[in-house]
């Protein structure tokens, strides 16, 4: 079975690197990790991620801006992205089931229960 | 005195007569004599006006001057000197007229000796002196009591009038005779003058003073106000024989008292209210104050739980990876990290709590029976309640009406109250949880609050009042109760924000939480107040 594709865009580099061993960890997926937002749109293109973890508020560029961004993209078209922030909190998420500007959106700090859960829900199959 | 010679005008034109008298007088003993003799009548009356003269005695038959028109004369130029008349047998009718129109006495020529003189002459003096004084005491009372700017009157035991003053006659636009011999009820109203009367027995059967200020009728049918006093007439034996009444017009007095009576209740009314508009603006300085503070420290807040979340998520991070490279059996490592992600889910309880307390959150109210939602909530607790051996008193009042609330939020208001009670028990105690429902009998507002809720006197609310047996709260932590992060337990067991969350929780839903040591100084009572809502608004 091939392993996920997994982008993840953080400028946290402690979260990225942590996060990327955990999900390496579990054997079905390969990461890949991007700290800039500004890079994250050319990383996806040469990535093809079956699956964009993004977090929300980062310097430069927003993480609502770089999915408007892949969204936009026509190669990207339709690659599912799932928000991973601290700014929103679990009940709002839960209050919108899920779903925060049009994408889901999972409330730091999650476990990596959590966010596999998410990932296996919304990757592309 | 009787060294002091009397001064004695004789007026007579009989040489024979003259010697007489001047033989007679110094024959007199006790008494010394200065004589000046007049033969006319002018030369009388032109020494009475140039010299003071204690006695006249004088002959009514003068070349000048005959019969009475010779004491008229006399009296006359010197009223206040004291005169004898000296009579012959023929003319004693004469002489009598003359002692009834105010000589001091008469004397016969003929058989007069010195013992007779020397009396007449003493008595006419004594007699004069005495008549004056009376005369000026009467004229001096007279003028009193005519001329005090009071009201008298008299009455006797059949409440007729014996006296009026001038004053008084006025006011009843009578003349003295018209007064006299006259009633009360023939110049007032029958109600007042029998009033009157009464007041007149009660000063006759007590002999008291009677004094009073009363209400009385002016004959212009005006409303006047007098002061009263009536005193008891009495006799030489301590009879009484009527009333006096002194009375006066204090209308324009007892007016202005009233007057100066509503000024000072206007000016008490209006001191209260800026009393209390005073202390309504000190409470609402203090309440902006409070404002100023909850608002920089949720924005601050904020900012630090968002902060806090990013690290916290990267040591969650870190934790699940290690977790999965425990070699198995190594129990300390696991316990370890077991204690590490309790400390991360500690952290996020508080950065959660941080943003409850900053955030405006929404509700989303739905109509719930209050006092389930309590049943409900204590079942939440009832594993803390067992453990600590705390007993709980439950005294809910039937049928509350519905309140409009989050359930969720509401039971995350009593979690907190009930726990901080049981945490006030270590040694256990008395939980007692009562609801009732009540009309607000003042408007509550929190102190410190930053949001306008309020309860208005008339509204409808349901209570719960949640009490422990502990403790209770020292005075100088009462203020701060409600501060974020203000706490008095261990770490790890209070985070600083359960009241002020909870606070707010209830100030969003328009209610009041209000805590204080019980009156018996025996633990804490926690007031919450609801609104109960009419439907759909």
């Amino acid at each position: 079975m091939t392993k996920k594709r997994i982008l993840l865009v953080d400028d946290e580099k402690s979260l990225t690197t942590l996060l990327k061993l955990n999900l390496e960890e579990t054997g079905n997926y390969d990461v890949r990790v991007e700290n800039w937002p500004e890079d994250a749109l050319a990383a996806a293109r040469e990535f093809k991620p079956d699956l964009i973890l993004l977090d929300i508020i980062m310097p430069r560029l927003p993480g609502g801006n770089v999915a408007a961004l892949i969204d936009a993209d026509p190669a990207l078209k339709g690659t599912p992205i799932v928000f991973l922030t601290a700014a929103v909190r679990k009940w709002q998420v839960e209050d919108n089931d899920g779903i925060i500007c049009e994408h889901p959106c999972l409330a730091k700090p999650a476990t990596v229960e959590e966010v596999v859960a998410m990932i296996e829900k919304h990757a592309r199959k | 005195m009787d060294n002091k010679p009397i001064q004695l005008l004789l007026v007579e034109d009989n040489p024979a007569d003259v010697r007489l008298l001047r033989e007679l007088l110094k024959e007199i003993s006790g008494s010394s004599f200065v004589l000046t003799v007049a033969s006319r009548m002018s030369e009388a009356q032109a020494k009475l006006a140039a010299a003071s003269f204690d006695v006249v005695v004088t002959d009514l038959s003068l070349p000048d001057s005959r019969d009475l028109a010779s004491y008229r004369n006399l009296r006359m130029v010197a009223p206040a000197v004291p005169v004898i008349v000296l009579s012959g047998v023929d003319d004693e009718s004469l002489a009598a007229s003359a002692v009834r129109e105010g000589a001091q006495d008469y004397l016969f020529k003929t058989g007069l000796d010195a013992h007779i003189l020397g009396r007449a002459i003493r008595h006419a003096i004594e007699r004069h002196v005495a008549e004056q004084k009376l005369i000026r005491s009467e004229a001096f009372y007279h003028s009193l009591v005519e001329h005090l700017p009071q009201n008298i009157f008299r009455k006797d035991l059949k409440e007729r009038f014996t006296f009026a003053n001038q004053r008084f006659c006025q006011l009843l636009g009578k003349s003295l005779e018209e007064i006299i011999g006259k009633t009360d009820f023939d110049f007032y109203p029958p109600a007042l003058a029998a009033k009157f009367q009464q007041d007149d027995r009660e000063v006759i059967n007590t002999g008291r003073i009677f004094e009073t200020i009363e209400e009385n009728v002016a004959p212009d049918g005006e409303k006047i106000y007098v002061h009263v006093v009536k005193t008891p007439i009495r006799d030489a034996d301590g009879r009484v024989l009527g009333t006096q009444c002194i009375f006066w017009d204090m209308t324009a007095q007892k007016r202005f008292e009233l007057e100066l009576q509503r000024k000072n209740d206007e000016l008490e009314a209006s001191e209260a209210a800026l009393r209390k508009s005073n202390e309504d603006l000190k409470s609402a300085q203090m309440q902006l104050i409070q404002a100023e503070k909850m608002e920089s420290i949720g924005t601050l807040a904020a900012g630090v739980a968002h902060e806090v979340k990013n690290p916290l998520a990267i040591l969650q991070m870190g934790i699940n990876y290690l977790s999965k490279k425990v070699p198995a059996g190594d129990e300390s490592i696991a316990m370890v990290l077991q204690e590490m992600r309790e400390a991360i889910t500690r952290a996020d309880s508080i950065t959660r709590g941080l943003l409850d307390f900053a955030a405006s959150k929404q509700l989303t109210v739905k109509s719930e029976d209050f006092n389930q939602l309590i049943s409900d909530t204590l079942k939440m607790v009832r594993h803390e309640l067992n453990k600590k051996r705390v007993e709980l008193v439950k005294d809910l009042a039937e049928s509350l009406p519905k309140v409009a609330v989050e359930k969720t939020q509401i039971q995350q208001v009593f979690v907190n109250i009930f726990v901080n009670a049981v945490h006030a028990m270590p040694e256990g105690g008395t939980l007692t949880v009562r609801t009732y429902c009540q009309q607000m009998t003042e408007t509550t507002h929190s102190e410190g609050s930053r949001s306008s809720a309020h309860l208005w006197v008339g509204d409808t609310v349901v209570v719960a009042e949640v009490e422990d047996t502990g403790t209770g709260i020292p005075q100088e932590h009462l203020a701060k109760i409600f501060d974020p992060f203000f706490t008095t337990k261990p770490t790890g067991v209070g985070t600083g924000l359960g009241l002020p969350v909870s606070r707010k929780i209830v100030e969003l839903h328009g209610g009041t939480i209000d805590i204080k040591n019980k009156p018996d100084g025996k633990g804490v009572r926690v007031t919450v107040r609801l609104q109960v809502r009419r439907e759909n608004s």
